[in-house]
């Protein structure tokens, strides 16, 4: 295998590696936060993919791609605020017993009921939307516009959230949150409210990386499913509530797939992010970065 | 342990019952029936994991089209007859569900939920894309256990594994064993402290669920005569979770009558087929939310409702609430 094709596989795992730290991002967000896993993200996603196609389809032209990227985020936060506050708030307020097994039932049960319900208004068709940007070039290295600039936005997107969380005001009350829930209500802060505004942040990345990846990946009723898995392995590669983690994790994910396709067999891409995560986890339980949970 | 307990009675008319209901109904019925039974076995193996010993596996349908592929792949690849492809079958899944359970036996909660998940993931993909080996989506021709498709025989072929099952998890569930699987989903540590080998009865745990979901599964293939990865799809595990949540999860009699009760409201929403899974999916999701128990809470609120009214108010049964503290 030559130099040339060699970098070209490397760049795209470093892509895809990106595209998918945006996914597990807002899962682990969620989780930071919440203490709890959202198994409808890739549902999210969809939505966001869709809202993206319909705008892009019906209202705004394809030139105007990052503005219905940013509309379908704001609709994706507002549904999934929506979400929190009816089925998943509630077993926050007061004394509560196995949060853990609610939180995962309720949301794997929304994720078939979206997944469905996506079928039925949609159809089990896939559209494809127009493309963001022509193929361009890297030196002498052909590169696909549409996956470029979603490297791109994918990466605006890491730095704001990034920025936002390190900076803010409200940034700092959610590291609070994160770190110690009653502690942080002693100085003031509104752990609920806290709660459903990580929550539709969290299913907001997932709906803007639907939107951004809406090219790449097409919009379908399950095209949420292969970007899960990948936010899933991330997080468990990387160790929950692990931010810098998280970008290793998704690089080392993005190489691992583009170089297993390339040099074993490119049929068995879903196996090598498997793999890299029997390896991690045999070596260090918890991931790489994360700590051990006290379970008492 | 008495065996003339009303429990024991009620199982008892339930199989007879079960046992002469061919006579009076179609082949159509017959054939929904022991689908229902098979769905029935994975819910009951699946509560034993989940359920009792807290072990949140999401990789339970994979466990079953592992089973029910490795059988099938013996017999059409290696010419070997049913009575040994089928328990190769069952033991190559519990080989795989102990490895698993050895690699998750230092991770709690989610991580074993996100690990079991992208396990079965990997595994659906596995079969759908080594198609030169295992049909891919176009699916396996599996050879028909007794040679018709005819659905009386597997009617009581089902039944037969569905009171086998039942009756291996009352056994293990009232033995010593079953007291260290519940000590192990309480308080792990409580457990260890108190001589429980966890790790010992964790895989124990693992290896029969999956165990039986792989006996299940490899019959359920040679029932069907068509396997394919639709199997592993996520949809089936959440319909292993809708069974039992239904049910009433942690309840003996819960999985198999919610898995019995979806599959003939599941047939008799035929003509809506789009519709039925979102009904579900709404169902499963109101009884997280308003009424956490299932079937079975309604069945106990009943009781003690009527208990209470026997005695003339007040209730022989004091339910004593003690909820364990949260972190909020």
């Amino acid at each position: 295998m030559d130099l040339h094709l060699f970098s070209q596989f490397l760049i795209s795992g470093l892509i895809m590696g990106v595209l998918y730290c945006l996914m597990s991002m807002g899962i682990n967000f969620i989780y930071g936060i919440m203490k709890v896993i959202n198994w409808s993200m890739g549902e999210f996603f969809m939505i966001g993919a869709f809202i993206q196609y319909l705008l892009l389809e019906s209202f705004i032209g394809s030139e105007y791609w990052y503005i219905g990227v940013i509309i379908s985020a704001c609709a994706v936060f507002v549904l999934g605020a929506l979400v929190q506050v009816i089925l998943i708030k509630p077993m926050f307020v007061g004394i509560i017993e196995a949060k853990m097994e609610y939180v995962t039932i309720i949301t794997i049960a929304l994720a078939i009921f979206l997944r469905n319900l996506a079928l039925l208004i949609g159809g089990p068709y896939i559209y494809t939307p127009p493309d963001y940007a022509k193929p361009t070039q890297l030196l002498t290295l052909p590169l696909s516009g549409n996956r470029l600039v979603a490297f791109i936005g994918a990466l605006v997107l890491l730095g704001l959230f990034y920025f936002f969380i390190k900076k803010s005001w409200t940034g700092k009350a959610f590291q609070g949150v994160a770190q110690n829930r009653a502690g942080v209500q002693t100085s003031g802060v509104n752990v609920l409210r806290y709660d459903m505004l990580a929550f539709g942040l969290g299913t907001a990345l997932a709906g803007a990386g639907g939107a951004l990846m809406a090219p790449i990946f097409s919009v379908h009723p399950l095209c949420g499913l292969a970007p899960t898995i990948r936010g899933f392995e991330i997080i468990v590669i990387a160790g929950l509530g692990s931010i810098p983690g998280i970008l290793v994790a998704g690089l080392l994910l993005g190489f691992a797939e583009s170089l297993g396709s390339a040099f074993i067999s490119p049929s068995f891409v879903d196996i090598y992010g498997f793999i890299l995560l029997v390896i991690v986890l045999s070596i260090k339980p918890y991931g790489m970065f994360g700590k051990a949970e006290r379970t008492v | 342990m008495n065996l003339f307990h009303t429990k024991y009675l009620v199982f008892l008319i339930l199989v007879l019952f079960a046992a002469f209901l061919p006579m009076y109904i179609g082949e159509y019925w017959q054939y929904v029936l022991t689908i229902a039974f098979f769905y029935a076995i994975l819910a009951a193996s699946w509560n034993l994991l989940s359920g009792y010993t807290g072990l949140f596996s999401l990789a339970h349908h994979a466990f079953g089209m592992i089973g029910a592929y490795t059988s099938t792949l013996l017999m059409a690849k290696a010419g070997i007859p049913f009575w040994m492809s089928i328990p190769a079958g069952i033991l190559l899944t519990m080989l795989i569900s102990s490895l698993m359970g050895i690699m998750c036996l230092r991770v709690s909660g989610l991580y074993l939920a996100l690990i079991t998940w992208a396990f079965a993931e990997v595994a659906r993909n596995y079969f759908r894309l080594h198609y030169t080996f295992t049909g891919g989506d176009r699916g396996l021709e599996s050879s028909l256990l007794f040679g018709t498709i005819q659905p009386t025989p597997y009617y009581y072929l089902f039944l037969g594994l569905l009171i086998a099952t039942i009756i291996l998890i009352v056994l293990i569930m009232r033995s010593r064993i079953g007291y260290y699987l519940k000590a192990i989903r309480d308080d792990s540590i409580a457990a260890r402290s108190m001589g429980v080998n966890i790790v010992r009865y964790k895989i124990f745990a693992f290896a029969v669920s999956s165990g039986l979901a792989g006996m299940a599964g490899a019959f359920y293939g040679h029932s069907i005569g068509l396997i394919s990865p639709i199997m592993g799809d996520f949809n089936e595990m959440a319909m292993i979770i809708i069974f039992v949540v239904i049910g009433g999860i942690r309840t003996m009699p819960g999985p198999i009558i919610g898995a019995i009760a979806v599959r003939i409201l599941m047939e008799l929403l035929r003509a809506q087929s789009e519709v039925r899974i979102l009904i579900l999916s709404l169902l499963v999701i109101i009884i997280m939310r308003f009424f956490n128990g299932g079937l079975m809470e309604l069945y106990r609120q009943i009781k003690q409702w009527i208990n209470k009214d026997k005695n003339g108010g007040t209730s022989a049964y004091h339910e004593i609430e003690t909820p364990k503290q949260g972190e909020s």
